[in-house]
């Protein structure tokens, strides 16, 4: 009986041959996966039939029962139950999804893949398609190992034969199955500099080192001369990898100054929001106005400024505490206003809406004397700052709170109406006296967030440990930044350490270190 | 790290034997090709299939994408949607973390569902957990004319419909999946917002309709 007449027979409409091949094309693998259940249904209920054969026993046994029960002859009878196990056992490999772990480009794979103990009944198994792509079998440890060379749906074939089966030697059977390496994430990311002729062109990174050199002093009545390290400044700014991808320009910017007369620090960093248009350049004039008015204001104030310190320092008093938050407001306050007018200007110039140029904001100024440093800030935005000691005692102290929101990108901005508010410049100023410090660190978020992940974690000083621990060389690329007295090298150290891989976090990345 | 969860909940009752079933699995290792590629998606996208027929079951739990696996999947069975809605919303529960001062939770899932019949259960009531439950997009989709998409609809307001469950029909939902669950990494990683809704999507391809 031709087949299709069979299908005719158990009731199918089927027209022609080709008719009926369509339809068989269409749901062959449902009849197979069909057929195949009842199989398995039908095997147990015969009798004197063994429901699987799994070793060359049970098929010797089986050889015989067929032999007794057909009465054929041994040879045939032989052929016979060997060829409908080899069918049975091919259907069963066949059905089985098979899964191995997915690899990694670059990253060394091994994977336990016992075959005839997962399809009990083969042997002589060899893989194709390993080797093509930097892997191969181990027959001893029975891995499939390497390192990965190629990303890709790679289809590996398995070949292998029965046991005790003459025909099926050498290995002719096979079975695909797919084998994923990812690639290497760092590979996906394209770094496309920004355009030139871009609208506020800003480099793609950044980097700066303020060498305060040592000063002499002279003690005990000029007798005797002595040299006196001063700490020096460092900062790098990075463009983030999602910028890069797209070849969208740094929004991040920062700027250092110190004042040889009066010997004041001034650091700023400012984080462009990532929504607005022009953000980059509101960040940068930020920077650049705080830096001017704070030189301006210091000059004009240092005086009164350093003689309202040296009586906190004797009196912390509520009065004197007053004094210095006024004074810092003329100074830092006074900066920030300048700040948001400017960014005003160039927006009324456009013109465009203010918010499209948002910035976070963070300043601090600082002073070395003879008891200790004074250190005044002032915050706006997310990111971090935070002055920090290693050594016994330990110290942190965050010179204010982070604005971040419930989500990312919900965080407050200088260039909003509600933020340049005196009452609210006053309220984010901070300042601290301290005997001495290992560094006086200004971060964006994009150090923060793969730094210290939450907020509550900034207040951690076993964070700030392991920052600094990170800064020094303890990392997975082995960077290092040496920050020994008076090393320039910092600078391209610090921006190369910026260069860290942390997952899903890809936004520009700036931070600035007093040391 | 904060993930973006993305739940595949799939039709496998009965009716889907065949072409659809085999364009289905074929759908997922598209989609799965497609965003490893994306290292957006790469590196914070994380998915899960949940598979309802007579009753629900999720196949792959919440998994990073580079070490997702698509199990063998069968088509038999009944329409069990409510059941599928349930298991999801406890789902959400116990794998997406939530944002707290301590930690910064997950982002808000992206649910894409996709049916082919009417629901045989009472899904109302695994649609009432569902709703309890805070999460970002949810697409649900109509294979083919045998779907009711008036239950879709109360569901979620995006409905997209194929006109046939053929093959290169569910291909192309499946690229559209894909290349939305990209939108929705690059926005949250790039500027920290996730997509509010159908229209920051990428336009769907011809062969998936809008349902209004």
């Amino acid at each position: 009986m031709e087949w299709i007449d069979w299908l005719k027979e158990i009731g199918l409409p089927v027209e022609d041959a080709k008719h009926a091949q369509t339809f068989i094309n269409q749901y062959e693998d449902t009849i197979k996966t069909f057929v195949h259940e009842k199989w398995n249904e039908y095997l147990p209920n015969q009798e004197n039939e063994l429901p699987l054969i799994n070793d060359s026993e049970q098929i010797e046994n089986r050889i015989e029962l067929d032999e007794m029960k057909f009465g054929e002859s041994t040879n045939q009878g032989k052929e016979n139950a060997e060829k409908r196990e080899t069918d049975f056992l091919q259907l069963q490999v066949k059905n089985k999804h098979v899964t191995v772990s997915n690899g990694k480009v670059k990253q060394k794979y091994c994977f336990l893949f016992d075959a005839e103990a997962d399809f009990p009944g083969i042997e002589n198994v060899i893989f194709e398609g390993l080797e093509t792509i930097g892997l191969q079998y181990n027959t001893e440890t029975k891995t499939i190992e390497g390192t990965p060379t190629q990303a890709g749906d790679h289809k590996i074939i398995m070949r292998y034969g029965f046991k005790n089966r003459e025909e099926s030697r050498p290995t002719s059977l096979e079975k695909e199955f797919t084998l994923i390496v990812n690639p290497d994430p760092r590979s996906l990311w394209k770094n496309t500099p920004t355009p030139l002729d871009e609208e506020y062109y800003k480099p793609d990174e950044d980097k700066a080192f303020v060498k305060v050199e040592s000063k002499t002093t002279r003690k005990l009545l000029g007798l005797k001369q002595e040299k006196e390290a001063r700490k020096d400044m460092v900062a790098a700014s990075q463009r983030g990898r999602s910028h890069a991808h797209e070849s969208k320009a740094r929004d991040d910017d920062f700027k250092l100054y110190f004042d040889d007369a009066s010997e004041w620090y001034v650091m700023v960093v400012a984080d462009g929001a990532g929504s607005a248009k022009y953000s980059r350049e509101g960040s940068r004039i930020a920077c650049t106005t705080v830096v001017e008015v704070c030189k301006a204001k210091i000059f004009e104030l240092k005086d009164i400024f350093e003689t309202q310190i040296t009586e906190f320092h004797k009196t912390d008093s509520n009065e004197n505490r007053k004094k210095i938050g006024d004074s810092l407001y003329s100074i830092i306050g006074t900066a920030a206003f300048k700040a948001v007018k400017n960014i005003e200007q160039e927006a009324q110039k456009k013109p465009i809406l203010m918010k499209e140029f948002s910035t976070t904001l963070l300043v601090s100024i600082c002073k070395k004397f003879e008891f200790g440093w004074f250190v005044g800030a002032f915050w706006v935005g997310d990111g971090g700052m935070g002055i920090y000691r290693k050594e016994e005692p330990e110290y942190l102290k965050i010179l204010g709170e982070p604005d971040g929101g419930e989500f990312a990108g919900q965080t407050r901005f200088l260039t909003m109406p509600e933020i340049i508010q005196p009452t609210e410049i006053y309220r984010r100023l901070r300042f601290d006296i301290v005997s001495d410090f290992t560094a006086l660190i200004l971060m964006t978020d994009g150090v923060t967030d793969p730094k210290f992940e939450t907020d509550a974690n900034l207040n951690r000083i076993e964070k700030w440990h392991a920052l600094w621990d990170d800064l020094n060389g303890n990392n997975e690329d082995n960077v290092k930044v040496d920050f020994s007295d008076d090393n320039e090298q910092s600078a391209d150290q610090l921006l190369e350490w910026l260069n860290f891989w942390s997952k899903g976090n890809h936004d520009d990345r700036t931070i600035a270190i007093l040391f | 790290m904060r993930k973006l969860p993305v739940y595949l909940v799939l039709d496998t009752s009965g009716s889907m034997t065949g072409e659809p079933i085999e364009a289905v699995k074929n759908g997922v290792q598209v989609l799965l090709s497609t965003l490893r590629q994306d290292p957006y998606a790469l590196e914070t996208a994380f998915l899960s299939v949940i598979t309802f027929s007579s009753s629900a079951s999720q196949i792959v739990p919440l998994t990073e994408l580079s070490m997702f696996q698509m199990p063998d999947i069968q088509a038999t069975g009944t329409t069990a949607l409510g059941d599928a809605l349930s298991l999801l919303a406890n789902k959400i529960d116990s794998e997406v973390t939530k944002t707290t001062t301590e930690v910064k939770g997950d982002w808000k899932p992206l649910v894409f569902l996709m049916t082919d019949g009417s629901p045989t259960d009472s899904w109302q009531k695994g649609l009432t957990e569902f709703q309890k439950r805070k999460v970002g997009l949810v697409v649900a989709c109509a294979a083919g004319q045998g779907a009711d998409t008036k239950v879709l609809k109360q569901i979620t307001e995006i409905v997209v419909q194929l006109d046939t469950a053929d093959s290169s029909t569910i291909k192309a939902f499946f690229k559209w999946v894909s290349a939305s669950v990209s939108t929705g990494s690059q926005k949250i990683e790039a500027g920290g917002v996730e997509v509010g809704g159908l229209s920051e999507l990428p336009p769907p391809p011809p062969e998936v309709n809008i349902v209004v």
